[in-house]
């Protein structure tokens, strides 16, 4: 065992196939828009262009994915106790990472490599929160002897008896089997494709289509549509049923785009726990994995909406503190489509207990009245300022108007009766939203600054706002009544001035 | 202050001195766990604020003026080069003049709303005209403290300190308008209270 891994070794050499597989994977992620015209074109470019084309692409691909595997090689330095990586056709890099800062040897597999028969182990260290070495294709044997020969080292600190047993072989395959104690089935996830981020994924289509027709454009020269084209395709009367069918239509498009983004992103979702962290991981041809710390925590918000909560089914974000300002800006972890019995596991695990709503802080009515004014009020005064001048132009889209007034009036109204802030001892709770109704959960002990706010002709009526700043993140409620508020801020102040408590 | 029982005083008091830090865990027989009055607790609404240094004003005056100068010597360029707009300059000039009576009157009064208090376990700062925010950074979450001085203002020998805490941009504080020393002398200080909270 003592010499194990001292030669440099490459990947199984059917990790030559994940390679091809992974590159073609960021070829097409770079070139899809050209793919896209070329299919489109198909009729324009003789065959012969396009197949050798293709087959051009393949070939360039398989070279760089053998080039790729030849050069990547890992070993273990004995002498300075050290992993090392290199990787790179002509950008050689070199990963050097120091036994004894390895925290966590992880080993997964995405569908991809189920298929292939292969495991991927990712290695993590106390420095930074992303992955510092990742192989990508490897035995299950050699994985886990990899993976104890790791993290087998006699100078590892030792901090706590749960640690020092995790070198063994035997132990860290039994760390492996140990079932996951949040899974989240794919059931779950179509739950969630289909009752989630519409307008997300409405913006990402229109994205999407103007792409590909701006390159269609520049191509072939021509638009994808022509407007006389749809006029004298649709006539008059049967201008709604169109509407109509094409909204539906969009909204079926909109829903499948949801649906496999949410499927790709989170499937076969798993969460672990290890040494009193939380080890998730995800996704269906890549898997990703993040270690949390309870301790690291310093917001979770748990959002869901009607369709949602008739499922049983919530979004929790977990935001963790930022360490650097350069570091990924949304540090927020998502586990979606768990349900109640799991988010309070989750819950529990992060915060001892499960967070308990207090007392009711609720928003003043000026702030309806604010919001509708802003919303409703300034944008109806701009379209009639508008229309006087112009009449003509406006007079189709008078019909809209009640419409949005409406709309807009009553998500106004759903949010502001929403919106409440719970202050218990231990936790601070903020709900808001309209549709989406977010719960944001930090601990008092967590804040970083407060800050109160009040304007001068709110003085008298005793209203007035709060913004309690976090290293994950800020919570405001605005238009409270004030003078709970100040007596709560001195409350905290109190707390977090009097207690040694770390707050990361 | 609030009743807490003589040992846990003594221990803060010690511990403001900078003697001791306070020992993790409590002696069993000491350690009582008493209903805080909250209605007993400083009140931080009712702290009395520092106003900023009088010659800071003379700073804000002078940026006010070299904005007015470059906002003049533009206004002149334009209507030396284009004088198809000859008979507009009163309207213009006016609007300008107006615009900066404006900004005077507003500045001025920010200049007066502003003010800064540092207690013993944390700094508060208000500022604001239409609304009156308060921020209260308690010491213990301060992550690093700066001292910085504009062209402007180091000829007046004032200074702005800076302080960084774990929440981002939107958490920090800037408190301008400080006597050089003095601000020197709330670094020192601040230093010194997060190195004992550390």
């Amino acid at each position: 065992m003592e010499g194990l891994f001292k030669e440099p070794q490459k990947q199984s050499p059917i990790g030559v196939l994940v390679m091809f597989l992974d590159t073609m994977r960021h070829y097409a992620r770079a070139f899809w828009p050209v793919l896209l015209v070329w299919v489109f074109r198909f009729n324009d470019v003789s065959k012969v262009w396009l197949y050798s084309g293709i087959a051009a692409l393949f070939v360039i691909v398989g070279v760089v994915a053998y080039l790729k595997y030849i050069n990547f090689t890992f070993y273990l330095d004995y002498e300075n106790d050290e992993f090392i990586i290199s990787e790179g056709i002509f950008n050689k890099s070199k990963t050097a990472i120091q036994l004894d800062k390895i925290q966590q040897v992880n080993i997964n597999q995405s569908l991809l490599q189920k298929i292939i028969g292969v495991y991927a182990l990712d290695v993590d260290t106390a420095g930074s929160n992303h992955k510092e070495g990742e192989i990508k294709a490897i035995s299950h044997p050699l994985a886990l002897a990899l993976k104890s020969r790791l993290l087998d080292n006699t100078k590892r600190p030792r901090v706590s008896p749960d640690i020092s047993t995790a070198g063994d072989p035997d132990d860290a395959k039994d760390l492996d089997a140990r079932p996951p104690f949040v899974k989240i089935g794919l059931p779950s996830l179509i739950k969630v494709g289909i009752t989630s981020n519409y307008i997300r994924s409405f913006s990402l289509l229109l994205l999407f289509f103007f792409t590909l027709s701006d390159n269609i454009h520049k191509i072939t020269g021509r638009d994808v549509f022509h407007d006389e084209d749809i006029e004298n395709y649709v006539d008059g009367k049967r201008m709604l049923q169109v509407f109509l069918v094409g909204v539906s239509f969009l909204f079926l498009v909109v829903l499948a785009i949801n649906l496999v983004r949410i499927i790709f992103k989170y499937f076969d979702y798993k969460i672990t726990r290890q040494k009193g962290s939380l080890l998730l991981s995800f996704g269906l041809l890549h898997t990703k994995s993040t270690i949390l710390k309870p301790e690291k925590v310093q917001m979770v918000s748990a959002s869901r909406n009607y369709f949602q909560k008739k499922m049983d089914i919530l979004n929790l974000k977990i935001k963790q503190a930022k360490s650097d300002d350069h570091e990924e800006r949304n540090a927020a972890i998502e586990v979606p489509g768990c349900n109640e019995t799991e988010r309070d596991a989750i819950l529990k695990l992060l915060f001892g207990r499960i967070p308990e709503k207090g007392l009711m802080l609720k928003p003043n009515f000026r702030k309806l009245v604010f919001a509708l004014f802003l919303t409703v009020g300034l944008p109806l005064a701009a379209f009639y300022t508008f229309g006087y001048y112009y009449p003509r132009s406006l007079y189709p889209a008078g019909y809209l108007v009640p419409v949005y007034v409406l709309f807009v009036s009553m998500l106004q109204f759903f949010k502001f009766n929403n919106n409440r802030l719970f202050i218990h001892d231990d936790f601070i709770i903020k709900q808001s939203g309209a549709w989406d109704i977010c719960h944001e959960i930090i601990e008092p002990k967590r804040i970083q600054a407060i800050t109160t706010s009040q304007l001068f002709w709110h003085k008298s009526l005793g209203i007035g706002s709060l913004t309690l700043h976090t290293a994950g993140g800020k919570i405001a409620f605005q238009l409270g009544d004030f003078e709970t508020i100040k007596q709560h801020v001195n409350l905290w102040l109190y707390e977090i001035e009097t207690s040694d408590s770390n707050w990361m | 202050m609030v009743r807490i029982n003589g040992f846990l005083k003594f221990q803060e008091f010690k511990r403001n001195q900078g003697f001791e830090p306070l020992p993790k865990h409590l002696p069993m027989e000491n350690f009582t766990n008493e209903t805080i009055d909250t209605t007993q607790l400083p009140r931080f609404e009712y702290v009395p604020y520092s106003p900023l240094h009088p010659a800071y004003w003379k700073v804000l005056l002078i940026n006010i003026g070299v904005l007015m100068l470059v906002c003049a010597i533009g206004v002149g360029v334009f209507f030396f080069n284009a004088p198809e707009w000859s008979g507009y300059e009163t309207k213009v000039v006016g609007g300008l003049l107006i615009l900066f009576a404006l900004i005077l009157f507003f500045v001025r009064l920010g200049f007066s709303k502003k003010g800064f208090a540092f207690r013993t376990h944390d700094v508060l700062f208000r500022q604001g005209i239409i609304a009156t925010n308060t921020m209260v950074i308690p010491y213990n979450r301060i992550q690093h403290v700066a001292l910085h001085e504009g062209l402007i203002s180091r000829l007046f020998g004032l200074a702005k300190i800076e302080i960084f805490t774990a929440g981002g941009s939107a958490s920090d504080l800037e408190i301008p308008g400080i006597k050089k020393e003095h601000a020197e002398n709330i670094k020192q200080l601040l230093m010194g209270k997060i190195q004992k909270e550390l």
